[in-house]
């Protein structure tokens, strides 16, 4: 006979192991126990049954693999963390006695060094794996590279970090390799793509962060230890790829100077490429021929370009007509399912800002500007002495600059002459603008990279109200709400109407919202469309700057809003109509009466389509319930849970439209009157 | 007692007795220079020397005195201590006998007495006053101590304030220097004259100027004596030339002792030099000469920053294994609209929105942060919860159990059985038609005529009413019981007569209502119920011992008032009686009174007036008993359980579990195969009979118990039930004739209508005949017509 199996001895109770038990087995304390699991990536496992690994107690417990756990027992860095307790109590014990001197001795020679290689390679087995994982890594390290020293982050740390981003950052310029670009209200996302994966990072703005609370240092302080590593190892292996030195080469002195990026001075590892060592980070392996052609040129020719300022933006559309762009398949008839379209190539991305000298004026964040300006082609930025060194201009009335990042309200006067520039060379704008120069506010840029396409810069005019910040990657699935689609494209059926017979307590306008909605719609997909670079600098490029951009805020409105004003008066006397009659059909609704029909108004056109709407919502539900009737108990489950999170969709997505409805109502109210 | 006492004792005494010279010469000289100028302080002094030693007190009038003449007295004070204390003594009791200044010395002197006298009174009077404090002990309240730091403190060694200057500055001076208050310090009287004049005088051997207490004679003590005392003061050890410190003796020395404590040989390697030690020594100079021993270094400052070597880690990489079991962290997900900075106006929430959001536990909120509309880039802070939110990240990074979920990927629609619609299986009930209303009470119980004429129903106030269907007119009633509700109303199955039974309370009623019938229906339906009459007389029912038995149905004829409404026979029994079913062709009924144990279940047989009881036990409470539609079998339904019997082979058949807690009705299908059971627990069964004794379907659609259930009996295939939440449900129950397709059940319609009262909902239901219609009776005391 077979022996009796004894219960517990296999399966799901031999299969995990509590943590405590973890850290018997492998006889070490908690804290070095969590230390080992961040860096070999170890996590705990939820048992599928989990009353046979617990043996029927309910207590709540975490459980690792005991397989995971044999496997650290073999861990080289067990046995340094061992060395290490070894050598702090000799410390404590020279402490103890008053050998300072001992203790300081010992801790300099006997101390062991961790080394992480083996754990990188062994957690990323190829390149593509730890590109994968960098998400964490850059945040984390953005993060360090942005906070104060203490006493629980050393300054080498912070410096380290500082370094491994900037060589990042640097790869990402020189391979241009950023995508995408957002700026949310926690920081500025950024995603680039390397080697096909996608790499999104989230970098906090330039605030001292609050780092109070319940914020466990040690624990960020193992993950930065790991994740320098792995970012040391990375961008070695990056630069490498295009044939860059890694480390590159470090000017202390420019860094204390503020320079940031412009500290580092990226190489190429030939002995050929001379002439890329002349400009800061000229890329020379991967230089784009075509950007460079460009470059070369316009650097050529400053001076002609300052003659025909008004031309400059236009010059790279032609340019761009000349490159291979690659074709937009658009989706001609509803209905059609959409294919996933190639990004933009690294060609369109290097020569986005090619052509263009930018001047970052004071109030700009630098450093994100820098970088996504750089990124994305641009070879001269301009700015003020202010920011520190590593500039290609300081002074604001170089004529060579195009475009001017500004990020103040413009005086309301435009009492400027051109004397008040002479006399306050240091400080230009808003007291006067350079004639041919383009001034924007800094969310022109990110919504240019995030369209890959310049935009019209007169929206994004100083003190101009800028059109919404959209994130470049949010993808609308069906029966969410996009606010980039207009309200009549995405709402239900008689939702209009049911919110038109809500608002009773103003005229009913459906003609006239329709009207409204359909500028508004044109406005906005006028902004998002496809705007050839200099299209909007066409229209009014031959009048002055300082009208531009006023003219360009106004003109639209004007135009948006023509047609209002004739209808307004005639609308609001019929709105008054519609009030009475439903008032008439509330008292009489009271009495018990029956109203003799009246004459149709809108609103009772309304009100039928609503109820129309409503009556077949309701015979659909009906329908639904029968059949959900036939479900068996586990399918009904089940089919609950899904329309829990449809339904959840839908009125998300109602409310946002119901305010934008609300917002629109207000806003052809306001410009009516 | 006193501690100025006891200080003048330990302090002043020594230098009196002692005779060490010029220890006790210094001290005397400090002393006149202190003393010198402040006439307090001399008081002061007095006032204690004049306690305990009549030397002291000769000193300090000495002093004084020398303050006084000091320029006559110029020698004596460097001669020899002893003698020079005695002159000094002899010196006093000179001026105390004359010169002119004895007055006023003399007049100090009396002070200082009286005061000293006044002090001992103040010495001798306990410094305490005995109290009694709570517990009735006494209580010695101690007076503060008065600490009084006199003479020879060291603030008196710097009076002369000429500070670190050589004396001999001042030789030409009389004096030698100034106090604090910067009167001049007289040089001290060096007594020349005055020791010319005691050297004369002769002093003899070991006089001290004390008498003997015991003899009264002067005390004289020898030079041994003097030696002893002077031993004493010091702490000395008495006998004279003891050494405290003795030199040490070392017994195992490198001096050599004239008898070693070994006798052997000195060993060779004392004095030869080490051939090993020249071996060692040699090996490390050719080290050394060699480069190989360097000589120390302090390791230089090694770059704290060690810059980490990097190379390639990935140069040679293999992909995981496909069937790893890791499960890479999920990626945060990327941010939306609403995370924007500039974010399009309806992304805003509204001000209840804000509070909303701003109530909710961090925990609970569904997105961690407001959003915000900032109009300039320049204008946009920090965000506070960055660091935090980090951490976090990185706390489930590694604390957080990963799993590898499906997602739902299904399409609700597909969930969703594909039903007929409704309109392809009309007809059946949609509305209600007709509502019968005149009950008061519940309404128990419905029945349609087996023509389909008229509804028969019955309730709480004892009447049974018959309606006309179509106008929904009462045409017939009769007041059956005063106190008992009719349980229940039932046609007989046969459509050349009318009879109605209706049960209210032990009493089962036949009932031909003749005003609504033609004469000869009436006529068949008279001749029926009076065919028994007499059956049961001529044969009594005897048992084995020839007793008459009690008949458990007693038949008889209610009596003329109710006999003039056509309420024709009477049968009672032994419990109330709930459910009446008749057998199909009208011959046989079966009554069920679930209150009666063993005569629960009865067979009542019409033709023969006769009342059987087919259990003589029965397992449960009775609900329901019903006859097979086409086949000799009955069913009966316990709380829990359906068993159905064979009447002609007089066996259980078969036992079904529908698995309810309390069924209410059942009924059956009229093709006999299929079975439909209705339960207090809210569900619905359907029984197939061939397959299985477990139900077929389980529906669950009522929120409150089910009363009733009934098939449709003329060929639709619709069935309906009637609940207490106030609602019947229709259903389309179609059962094919082969084996080989299971019956399809399609929910069709909720009718709606009868009000609930005393949480009781509809009571009964009924279809008509032949056409869709169904009838119920709802506890509001209406019944109504659906179609």
């Amino acid at each position: 006979m077979a022996r009796i199996k004894k219960k517990g001895t296999s399966g799901a109770a031999k299969n995990y192991i509590t943590r405590t038990r973890a850290v018997k087995k492998l006889q070490i304390s908690l804290p070095d126990f969590r230390r080992l699991c961040i860096f070999k990536g170890i996590y705990p496992r939820e048992p599928r049954k989990k009353k046979k690994v617990t043996k029927g107690s309910t207590a709540a417990t975490t459980f690792y693999y005991t397989k995971d756990i044999q496997y650290l027992l073999h861990e080289p860095l067990l046995a340094k963390f061992r060395e290490h307790k070894a050598v702090s109590k000799k410390i404590a014990r020279a402490l103890g006695r008053g050998e300072a001197g001992d203790a300081a001795r010992l801790e300099k020679n006997l101390v062991p060094k961790i080394k992480l290689d083996h754990i990188i390679k062994e957690r990323y087995p190829t390149f593509v794996d730890a590109l994968r994982d960098l998400d964490d890594a850059l945040s984390m390290l953005f993060l360090f590279a942005n906070l104060p020293s203490s006493e629980h982050v050393p300054a080498k740390t912070i410096s380290l970090c500082q370094k491994l981003c900037h060589e990042f950052e640097h790869y990402v310029i020189v391979s241009h390799s950023l995508r995408k670009s957002f700026l949310s209200i926690k920081g500025i996302y950024y995603q680039a793509t390397i080697q096909g994966q996608d790499i999104l990072w989230l970098v906090p703005y330039r605030f001292v962060q609050r780092t109070g609370g319940d914020i466990d240092f040690r624990i960020m302080g193992t993950f930065i230890e790991f994740y320098t590593t792995l970012l040391g190892f990375v961008n070695y292996r990056l630069y490498t790829t295009i044939g860059l030195v890694y480390p590159p080469k470090f000017n202390a002195k420019m860094d204390e100077q503020g320079a940031e990026l412009s500290a580092f001075q990226v190489e190429g590892k030939s002995v050929g490429t001379d002439n890329a060592s002349t400009g800061n980070e000229e890329a020379p392996a991967v230089a784009n021929p075509e950007a460079q052609a460009i470059a070369d040129k316009l650097a050529a020719l400053p001076e002609t370009e300052e003659e025909e300022t008004a031309l400059a933006p236009v010059q790279p559309v032609d340019e761009d007509e000349a490159n291979e762009e690659i074709d937009k398949f658009e989706v001609t008839a509803p209905g059609a399912d959409e294919l996933p379209q190639p990004q933009a190539s690294n060609a369109e991305v290097a020569s986005l800002f090619a052509p263009f000298t930018f001047y970052l004026s004071r109030e700009t964040p630098r450093a994100p500007l820098e970088f996504l300006l750089k990124a994305f082609g641009c070879k001269r930025i301009g700015w003020d002495g202010a920011f520190g060194e590593g500039a290609f201009t300081t002074n604001e009335s170089d004529p060579s600059i195009t475009h001017q990042i500004v990020d103040r309200p413009s005086l309301s006067n435009g009492a400027e002459t051109s004397e008040d520039a002479d006399t306050a060379p240091k400080v230009q704008w808003p007291r006067s603008t350079m004639p041919g120069r383009t001034y924007v506010q800094p969310q022109w840029v990110w919504d240019c990279i995030n369209q890959s396409k310049l935009l019209r810069p007169d929206l994004y005019a100083p003190g101009a109200e800028l059109p919404p910040h959209l994130s470049p990657w949010v993808k609308p699935k069906k029966g969410e709400y996009d606010p980039n689609l207009s309200l009549q494209e995405q709402e239900a059926e008689g939702e209009a109407a049911a919110f038109e017979e809500e608002e009773d307590e103003e005229e009913e306008r459906a003609d006239l919202k329709v009207n409204g909605d359909g500028n508004n719609v044109d406005a906005l997909l006028d902004r998002e469309s496809s705007v050839e670079a200099g299209e909007g600098m066409d229209v009014d490029g031959s009048e002055d700057d300082e009208d531009d951009s006023d003219e360009s805020d106004e003109g639209p409105a004007a135009d948006e809003f023509d047609g209002f004003d004739s209808d307004a008066e005639s609308d609001i006397s019929e709105g008054e109509a519609a009030r009475l009659q439903h008032q008439r059909e509330l008292e009489a609704e009271a009495t018990g009466k029956t109203l003799e029909p009246e004459v149709e108004t809108t609103k009772s056109k309304n009100a039928a389509i609503r109820k129309k709407a409503e009556k077949k919502r309701k015979q659909e539900e009906e329908e639904r319930a029968r059949q959900k009737m036939m479900l068996s108990n586990k399918k009904r489950k089940l089919l609950k849970r899904i329309e829990y999170g449809a339904n959840k969709r839908d009125t998300e997505a109602e409310t946002l439209r119901r305010k934008r409805r609300k917002l629109e109502k207000a806003k052809s109210a306001a410009n009516a009157i | 007692m006193n501690p100025r006492k006891r200080k003048a004792i330990t302090r002043e005494a020594p230098p009196a007795e002692s005779d060490s010279g010029e220890e006790l010469a210094d001290g005397l000289l400090d002393g006149i220079l202190s003393h010198s100028e402040d006439s307090s302080d001399e008081s002061q002094d007095e006032d204690y020397d004049s306690e305990d030693s009549s030397v002291i007190e000769g000193l300090s009038d000495e002093d004084d005195e020398l303050d006084e003449d000091e320029d006559e007295d110029e020698s004596g004070f460097e001669s020899d201590g002893e003698e020079q204390r005695i002159r000094e003594q002899l010196r006093k009791l000179k001026t105390s006998d004359s010169s002119s200044e004895r007055r006023n010395t003399s007049l100090n002197l009396g002070d200082g007495e009286e005061k000293g006298l006044e002090d001992q009174d103040d010495s001798l009077k306990p410094n305490y006053t005995v109290t009694t404090d709570a517990n009735g002990n006494p209580r010695y309240l101690y007076k503060e101590i008065d600490p009084i730091y006199d003479s020879d403190d060291s603030a008196a060694d710097v009076t002369n304030t000429i500070g670190n200057i050589d004396l001999s500055y001042y030789d030409e001076y009389p004096h030698i220097g100034y106090d604090i208050n910067g009167k001049k310090i007289m040089r001290p009287a060096k007594g020349e004259a005055l020791d010319a004049l005691l050297d004369s005088i002769d002093i003899p051997k070991g006089w001290t100027g004390l008498t003997d207490p015991a003899t009264g004679k002067p005390l004289k003590l020898s030079d041994e004596e003097l030696d002893v005392l002077k031993r004493l003061t010091r702490n000395e050890v008495l006998e004279d030339g003891y050494d405290p410190y003795p030199e040490m003796v070392h017994y195992f020395s490198g001096v050599k002792e004239i008898m070693p404590l070994s006798a052997a040989p000195e060993p060779k390697r004392r004095f030869v030099p080490s051939k090993h030690e020249a071996k060692r020594v040699m090996k490390i100079v050719k080290a050394i000469r060699e480069g190989r021993i360097q000589p120390y270094k302090p390791p230089e400052e090694r770059e704290e920053d060690d810059e980490q070597i990097h190379y390639d880690v990935w140069a040679d990489e293999k992909p995981r294994p496909e069937k790893s079991m890791h499960i890479a962290a999920p990626k945060l997900p990327p941010p939306g609209y609403e995370a924007s900075y500039h974010p399009p106006p309806e992304y805003l929430p509204d001000k209840e929105e804000e509070a909303a959001w701003l109530e909710q536990d961090e925990e609970d909120r569904e997105r961690e942060f407001l959003p915000r509309n900032h109009d300039a880039l320049r204008k946009v802070p920090g965000y506070e919860n960055f660091v935090k939110e980090r951490f976090e990240r990185s706390l489930d990074l590694y604390l957080a159990p990963r799993v590898r979920r499906n997602k739902l990927n299904i399409d609700p629609e597909s969930l969703l059985p594909k039903l007929p619609s409704p309109e392809d299986l009309k007809p059946f009930p949609t509305t209600c038609a007709a509502i019968f209303r005149g009950q008061e009470g519940l309404v128990r119980s419905v029945a349609f005529d087996p023509l389909g004429i008229y509804v028969a129903s019955g309730g709480d106030d004892g009447f049974v009413r018959i309606w006309e269907l179509l106008t929904g007119r009462q045409v017939w009633n009769v007041k059956l019981s005063d106190e008992e509700a009719v349980d229940s109303v039932k046609w007989r199955p046969d459509k050349e007569t009318s009879i109605l039974s209706a049960a209210a309370g032990e009493d089962i009623y036949m009932i031909v209502p003749f005003t609504i019938l033609s004469p000869d229906v009436e006529q068949a339906s008279r001749d029926i119920l009076d065919a028994g009459w007499g059956y049961a007389a001529s044969q009594p029912s005897t048992t084995t011992n020839g007793e008459t038995k009690e008949p458990l149905g007693k038949w008889s004829r209610p009596g003329s008032r109710l006999e003039s409404k056509g309420v024709l026979v009477q049968v009672t029994v032994r419990s109330p009686v709930k459910t009446i079913n008749w057998h199909r062709k009208g011959e046989y009924f079966a009554t069920v009174s679930p209150r009666g144990q063993s005569t629960a279940v009865a067979i009542h047989t019409l033709s023969k007036h006769l009342t059987q009881l087919p259990f003589r036990r029965l397992k449960g409470i009775a609900q329901t008993a019903q006859f097979h539609p086409s086949k000799a079998l009955f069913f009966v339904a316990t709380r829990n359980s359906i068993r159905s019997y064979d009447l002609a082979k007089q066996e259980l058949v078969k036992i079904l579990q529908p698995g309810a807690k309390w069924i209410s009705s059942i009924d059956v299908h009229p093709g006999g195969d299929n079975l439909l059971v209705g339960t207090y627990d809210k569900r619905l069964l359907w029984h197939d009979l061939d397959l299985s004794t477990k139900p077929y379907k389980t529906l669950r659609f009522h929120t409150a118990a089910i009363r009733a259930v009934r098939y449709h009996q003329g060929g639709l295939p619709l069935f309906a039930d009637a609940s207490d939440d106030g609602s019947m449900q229709i259903f389309h129950g179609k059962v094919v004739g082969d084996m080989m397709e299971n019956a399809t059940i399609v929910p069709l319609k909720v009718l709606k209508g009868h009000k609930v009262k005393s949480r009781l909902g509809v009571m009964d239901v009924d279809w008509h005949p032949r056409e869709p219609w169904c009838v119920s009776a709802g506890a509001d005391g209406t019944c109504r017509l659906w179609n």
